[in-house]
């Protein structure tokens, strides 16, 4: 059991359209990100992951077993969190969290135990009696993430585990899910489109687009593949066509995009980039409006692999 | 003002873009118009009954050529049928069973002697046992073969110029049965469909809307374990609400089962517990195929209720079926509340025990069998 997770030309076509398209992938026993638009394949990916869906090719081994012969062991080594939460808001936090360890067989005493400890550490052991109804969203997640590793799973499957939450409850999902890394040796596999989330949280990612892997690596790498160090974003008033040609031919630029009002300009060293620019669209009879410099980011990874911004 | 206008043209487009809600609020009521109005007081036609022949003659062969021939007519005349359906019994015990087992609604006595005594014109009782547990039927059966005689009468006085003697003797079977008795079986599957309606299937199409059965999928949960949790705490639910309306009816609606009155019967209220047993996995294994099936919760609410409407009305739950136009009757075969409701009012009146309501059994076991294996096939293929 080398690989968390190892995936063998893995295909999924709903009709004419090809969701996941002969997907490779390995997950080692680490925080793994699927980053993606709306509608690359990444939840699609989950979901045959978690032997919810069957391949219609190809096929994957998950903890050790395989998704299509040994799906029963799949979801015993498994825990998942839905992007939608499948909590029984009726029901209390001990109720929620007694009746997913019931699912899984754990005998009574051993589960209760295990829920209290893991209602300690997430911080809601005092409100365990309470009807989750009237639990925060951030609660909820949190409540969410922990009710399935009463199972002891090794793979936790997080489906955009920060979705719909404000900065802040968003920060205490985060470190918790960092913590359950930790503390538990569970391994990650996160599906996001926060690239700031995937930043900090994830040992490697990958960027899925088109049912297929665009890019792959550690965050530093995937940002190493885009030559050059930082990120120029200059608004104009006016911006003549010699103005823009000049720049594009200047030594100290790597690239120029262009971009609604004005251009993103890839640059070899920012804090001497920023004063040639502004002198030479001047002397070119152009008129600046803002300039910035800021960090290369995933995003502009993103938008170099994938030909879009995950923000837009 | 504007506002208002706003809010009302956009609830107006939401209607108008439903065209299934919209004719849900079309199809409920006229259906109820339709199958309540053709229900609800029709004439008793093709009444069977019992004929107890002791004496052989032509006077009682022409009295129960009267009664064969005898005609109810609805609108003004126009639509005839046979008011009765003749069985010849041998003898009046294995009649009584009979009435007691449901299958005739009557007994017609003619005692021996009663051709001789009407060629002699003395005085002679013919007697009708009327099954009142049935108090709409009893009352139209009476006074019909009651009809019959004075026919007869009037065809011994012609020949014979005398003033025929004969009398009926009207007899109730049972103690009187209150309509409100009759009616109240019919509320406690009525209580089951509609714990089979939300409980049992408004909530799996929630659940299955809200990705909570997808969640039950990615642990060890097997799919027959999922389908036989949610059938057993479905009939949980159903039984509790059918077993409450059954004690609100004794409490409130003066309802007095024999399985209780005079005196506690073991044997009859576990026969009743089965029928609304059998009943309850019936009618939920039937609601959750269709809810696993449904693609929105909406859908399967509109549409439930005409599924309700039609499987009450022509269960003969208000009504006796025999008064029901035919296409209701040919419904009401398939309709497994029939079954259930019969077998209710016969152990709940008649006291009439398990070769009673062996048939009624039968059938329900099949309908409950035929309707598990379709939970169960819904739920491999719809979940």
């Amino acid at each position: 059991m080398n690989l968390a997770v190892e995936t063998f030309g893995i295909t999924k076509r709903f009709g004419d359209f090809t969701a996941v398209d002969h997907l490779n992938l390995k997950i080692k026993h680490e925080v793994f990100g699927l980053l993606g638009p709306n509608g690359a394949g990444k939840t699609t990916l989950q979901r045959m992951l978690v032997t919810v869906l069957t391949p219609t090719e190809g096929t994957a081994t998950v903890a050790g077993a395989d998704i299509l012969r040994e799906a029963d062991k799949v979801r015993e080594r498994i825990g998942v969190v839905t992007q939608a939460s499948t909590l029984d808001v009726e029901l209390t936090a001990l109720q929620n969290m007694n009746l997913y360890g019931m699912y899984y067989g754990i005998p009574r005493k051993e589960r209760l135990e295990k829920i209290n400890e893991l209602l300690k550490v997430v911080g809601l052991a005092d409100r365990a009696k309470i009807r989750v109804a009237g639990y925060s969203g951030g609660m909820k997640r949190r409540l969410e993430i922990v009710r399935a590793l009463v199972s002891d799973p090794r793979i936790l499957f997080l489906d955009e585990p920060t979705t719909g939450l404000d900065p802040q409850a968003r920060a205490a999902v985060l470190e918790y899910v960092q913590r359950i890394h930790k503390d538990h040796g569970i391994t990650l596999v996160i599906t996001t489109h926060y690239l700031d989330e995937a930043e900090n949280l994830c040992d490697r990612l990958a960027i899925v687009d088109h049912g297929k892997i665009v890019a792959e690596g550690t965050p530093t790498e995937l940002k190493r593949k885009i030559s050059g160090g930082d990120i120029v974003e200059a608004d104009f008033s006016s911006l003549p066509d010699n103005a823009l040609k000049a720049l594009e031919k200047a030594d100290f630029v790597l690239g120029v995009k262009k971009r609604d009002g004005g251009l993103t300009i890839l640059v070899k060293n920012g804090a001497e980039a920023v004063p040639k620019i502004v002198s030479l669209i001047d002397s070119n009879g152009g008129k600046l409006r803002t300039i910035t410099l800021r960090e290369l980011t995933l995003d502009d990874v993103f938008l170099e692999v994938t030909g879009r911004s995950l923000r837009e | 003002m504007k506002g208002a206008l706003a809010v009302c043209w956009r609830d107006i487009q939401k209607f108008l873009g439903q065209p299934v809600l919209m004719v849900s609020t079309i199809v409920g009521p006229f259906l109820t118009l339709i199958l309540l109005g053709s229900a609800f007081g029709g004439a008793i036609t093709h009444a069977p009954i019992a004929i107890v022949q002791e004496s052989y003659g032509p006077y009682s062969s022409n009295f129960i050529g009267i009664l064969q021939n005898e005609q109810t007519c609805q609108f003004g005349g126009i639509e005839c049928q046979n008011s009765f359906q003749l069985t010849n019994v041998p003898d009046l015990d294995t009649a009584q069973q009979m009435l007691h087992a449901g299958l005739v609604k009557a007994i017609v006595y003619l005692p021996l002697g009663f051709d001789d005594a009407l060629a002699a014109n003395s005085k002679v009782t013919v007697t009708v046992t009327l099954d009142n547990t049935d108090p709409l039927s009893a009352a139209a059966i009476g006074p019909e073969v009651a009809q019959a005689g004075q026919q007869l009468s009037s065809l011994v006085q012609t020949s014979a110029a005398y003033n025929s003697s004969m009398t009926f003797d009207l007899e109730n079977a049972y103690r009187n049965v209150l309509y409100i008795e009759f009616m109240a079986p019919g509320t406690f599957v009525q209580a089951i469909m509609f714990v089979s309606i939300i409980a049992g299937g408004v909530q799996l199409v929630v659940d299955k809307e809200r990705g909570i059965i997808e969640g039950y999928l990615v642990t060890p949960l097997k799919k027959y374990e999922i389908v036989v949790g949610v059938l057993l705490s479905g009939v949980f639910k159903a039984l509790f609400s059918a077993v409450t309306v059954f004690f609100l009816a004794v409490a409130v609606a003066g309802v007095r089962p024999m399985s209780i009155f005079p005196n506690p019967n073991a044997s009859e209220i576990t026969l009743t517990m089965v029928t609304l047993f059998l009943t309850s996995l019936g009618l939920i294994a039937m609601m959750t195929a269709y809810a696993v099936r449904s693609t929105s919760a909406d859908l399967y609410r509109v549409t439930c209720f005409p599924i309700n409407l039609i499987l009450y009305y022509t269960s003969g739950a208000i009504y006796p079926l025999k008064g029901m136009p035919t296409w209701m009757q040919e419904i009401s075969i398939i309709n497994p509340e029939t079954y259930s409701i019969d077998a209710l009012r016969l152990l709940m009146y008649k006291g009439a025990g398990l070769q009673a309501v062996i048939g009624d059994f039968t059938f329900l076991a099949i309908f409950t069998g035929l309707m598990l294996i379709l939970a169960i096939v819904a739920f491999r293929r719809g979940i």
